[in-house]
């Protein structure tokens, strides 16, 4: 479960952010994708809404900055 | 039942990009943010020719979250956006001539604004009537100076939109009933908006967002998140309604205009096949399903309003296509509110063909609604310049089927618009009077012609300005002009604006005719336009009114004449037009000395009415 969400997770940052999917790691963070800005960060954070049926708050959605901290977030929030 | 995400899949596999549009057409539910990314990805990877479509924002709130959605819709129309975004919150710097914006040269500027922002008063108590009455001449005042220099500095179309409010009113569900309440005073700032666009700035459109907000819902429609943390007001399905919307002006300009909606009747007008199950047993009434039919009857009579026509197209035995139309008791579209019918058993492209023929209309402006899937195939493939709308399974949905689509939302409405089926139906009149004559002079004077001519009329400014961009047939020169330029030649002292309206026997056929003329000095002038609707063809109107126009100049002191034949794809029937007339030269430029003119066949059977000229400073 833990392996679909990164699949799921770095596919939606390679689409976001039209990078290739195999430069999205577990390690990748906001500062190492150049085009990840706050803008970016934003269509990331509705598209992440939308392909996990989730409602992230203002501060969630502040804080969600690397794939570490997404998988770490759907895990424990317990996305199906 | 079939879910949304099958759309999604079916589009991401067709193979062009008319084809992913058309899986994508009947999407009742707005596309998730990753799909968008998805279906733009593969509109790139399919890479068709695009045209360019250059836009200008000018904004009081942040549109940055927009463009992800401004480059898929452009894209699924076949055109690549260039996004030109005012620096943030400025509105009068923005708009004057040497800024970014008038420098990008836009074809459309959108005005995304909101109330609060423009207004002290507004900002300070709301849109409420708290603020008091002179907040809204003040924000009247400050939007109109704004868009005057707007219009002054930017080409192309302006759209102005203001924001929609985005909670419910301060006096909850009391404000219905207040006096002043807040409703009264939305919709006061909306109409003074509007009716000041309308009538002070040419090619300025005013679009109501609430509309969408009635659609979709405010819970829907706004995102408070992204309001509060990034100032962005939509949601993603708000954000979307709002492009898809913005897009349609676009599109008006970029495409054809629609003339005609061309109608199945099987099944799309009724319910069920009246070959086969007889007009007493198809569904057309009071009852579900025929309710459904009778609703859809009368949204497509109502289109007509718009100044587009209806044509019908069945496979059919004519007979029981005839009968029904005269005799069902709950059809509401007759044979009367049809231009034109086609009812037999040849192909829907052939029927198409000649429909469009018969009408001399182009191709590209019909639109053609059929709830088969097979006929909807045949004709996208016969013929791509037709837009093809296949009608919903569910009769239920089918009244509304046509809301929204693009291609029949009009950017002006003139007198011509509303009564043109009339017009329609008149001149199968006349036709049929001619096909039952032998002799052509005997038939003309029989329709008793008067054509009035109006010199530098600027009441019909805007109509003149639409033949000018509406008439592909019969046009000499094919120079299209916006009613702000009429209404400069006409104030100017070097320019003569002649306009003609005929009306015979059978009716009135409106202003239908255009000639611009310009002083060269020296006692000589050039016909810049000459042009006619393809409406009043055949009647000779063109002679009548070239005789009477050159008349006029004589008596203004004009010696010499000027004319030019500029070809195009669709107007050779005029290349002999000025040699036929009298005039020396061709094949491109030609030459006529009003003293030696004369000769060339009769004078038509046309009586001539000039109208006196409208006195200086008449209100358009």
């Amino acid at each position: 479960m833990g392996r679909d969400d990164f699949e799921t997770v770095r596919e939606l940052v390679a689409l976001t952010f039209g990078v290739p999917a195999e430069s999205i790691t577990r390690d990748t963070a906001r500062e190492d994708v150049p085009s990840w800005d706050s803008l970016g960060h934003l269509n990331l954070m509705l598209g992440l809404e939308d392909t996990f049926q989730i409602t992230l708050t203002v501060d969630e959605i502040g804080r969600l900055s690397s794939v570490a901290a997404i998988i770490d977030y759907l895990q424990s929030a317990g996305a199906p | 039942m079939k879910g949304r995400g099958d759309e999604v899949e079916q589009a991401l596999q067709a193979p062009t990009r008319r084809e992913l549009a058309a899986a994508l057409s009947r999407r009742a539910r707005p596309l998730t943010l990753p799909e968008v990314s998805r279906l733009t990805r593969r509109l790139e990877q399919l890479d068709e020719p695009t045209r360019p479509l250059r836009v200008a924002l000018v904004r009081t709130y942040t549109t940055e979250l927009l463009r992800p959605y401004w480059r898929f819709e452009a894209l699924l129309h076949g055109l690549m956006i260039a996004l030109c975004e005012a620096p943030y919150g400025s509105l009068l710097e923005a708009v004057q001539p040497g800024s970014q914006l008038a420098a990008h040269a836009p074809e459309v500027t959108y005005f995304f604004l909101r109330w609060e922002d423009i207004e002290p008063e507004f900002t300070r108590h709301g849109v409420s009537p708290p603020a008091g009455d002179a907040a809204v001449t003040s924000a009247l005042e400050t939007l109109g100076a704004m868009l005057r220099a707007a219009r002054r500095a930017l080409p192309g179309r302006l759209v102005v939109t203001m924001l929609p409010r985005m909670s419910g009113p301060g006096l909850g569900i009391y404000d219905a009933m207040a006096a002043p309440s807040e409703a009264d005073l939305r919709a006061l700032l909306k109409r003074r908006l509007a009716a000041s666009v309308r009538d002070e700035l040419p090619a300025v459109s005013f679009d109501d967002l609430d509309i969408l907000v009635e659609e979709v819902g405010r819970r829907t429609f706004f995102d408070p998140r992204l309001w509060h943390s990034a100032r962005f007001p939509f949601s993603v399905a708000g954000a979307q309604a709002v492009v898809r919307q913005m897009m349609t002006y676009a599109l008006l300009l970029k495409e054809p205009a629609a003339k005609v909606v061309v109608l199945d009747g099987d099944n799309t007008l009724w319910g069920g096949i009246v070959g086969e199950d007889g007009m007493d047993g198809i569904a057309l009434g009071p009852e579900y399903p025929g309710s459904a039919y009778v609703a859809f009857q009368r949204r497509l009579l109502a289109l007509r309003q718009r100044g587009l026509l209806l044509a019908l197209c069945s496979r059919n035995n004519e007979a029981d296509v005839r009968q029904l139309l005269a005799e069902h008791p709950h059809q509401l579209l007759r044979t009367e509110h049809f231009a034109a019918l086609r009812v037999n058993w040849d192909s829907k492209p052939d029927n198409l063909r000649a429909l469009a023929a018969e009408l001399n209309l182009g191709l590209d402006s019909l639109v053609f609604v059929d709830d088969s899937a097979h006929e909807c195939l045949a004709v996208r493939r016969a013929l791509p310049q037709v837009t093809v709308v296949q009608t919903p399974t569910e009769p239920a949905e089918l009244p509304g089927c046509l809301d929204g689509l693009a291609r029949l939302e009009i950017l002006t409405l003139t007198d011509e618009d509303r009564t043109r089926t009339a017009l329609y139906a008149q001149e199968r009149q006349r036709r049929a009077r001619a096909a039952a004559s032998d002799d052509v002079e005997q038939y003309l004077g029989s329709l008793e012609m008067v054509m009035t001519v109006g010199l530098d009329d600027v009441r019909q400014a805007a109509r003149i300005a639409q033949l000018t961009q509406k008439t592909t047939q019969f046009n000499l020169t094919t120079r299209r002009y916006s009613e702000a330029d009429i209404r400069r030649f006409a104030a100017d002292p070097d320019w003569l604006v002649a306009h003609f309206a005929l009306a015979d026997v059978f009716g009135d056929s409106g202003v239908v005719g255009v000639a611009l003329v310009r002083g060269l000095g020296d006692a000589s002038a050039e016909i810049d336009t000459f042009l006619m609707s393809c409406r009043v063809i055949g009647r000779r109107a063109e002679t009548a009114f070239l005789a009477h126009l050159l008349d006029v100049l004589a008596q203004r002191g004009v010696r010499a004449i000027q004319a030019t034949y500029e070809p195009t794809a669709r107007n050779a029937l005029v290349r002999e037009f000025w040699g036929a007339h009298g005039f020396s030269g061709g094949p491109q430029a030609f030459r006529l000395e009003l003293a030696t003119r004369g000769g060339g066949a009769g004078p038509p059977p046309i009586r001539i009415r000039q109208l006196a000229e409208a006195p200086a400073g008449s209100a358009a």
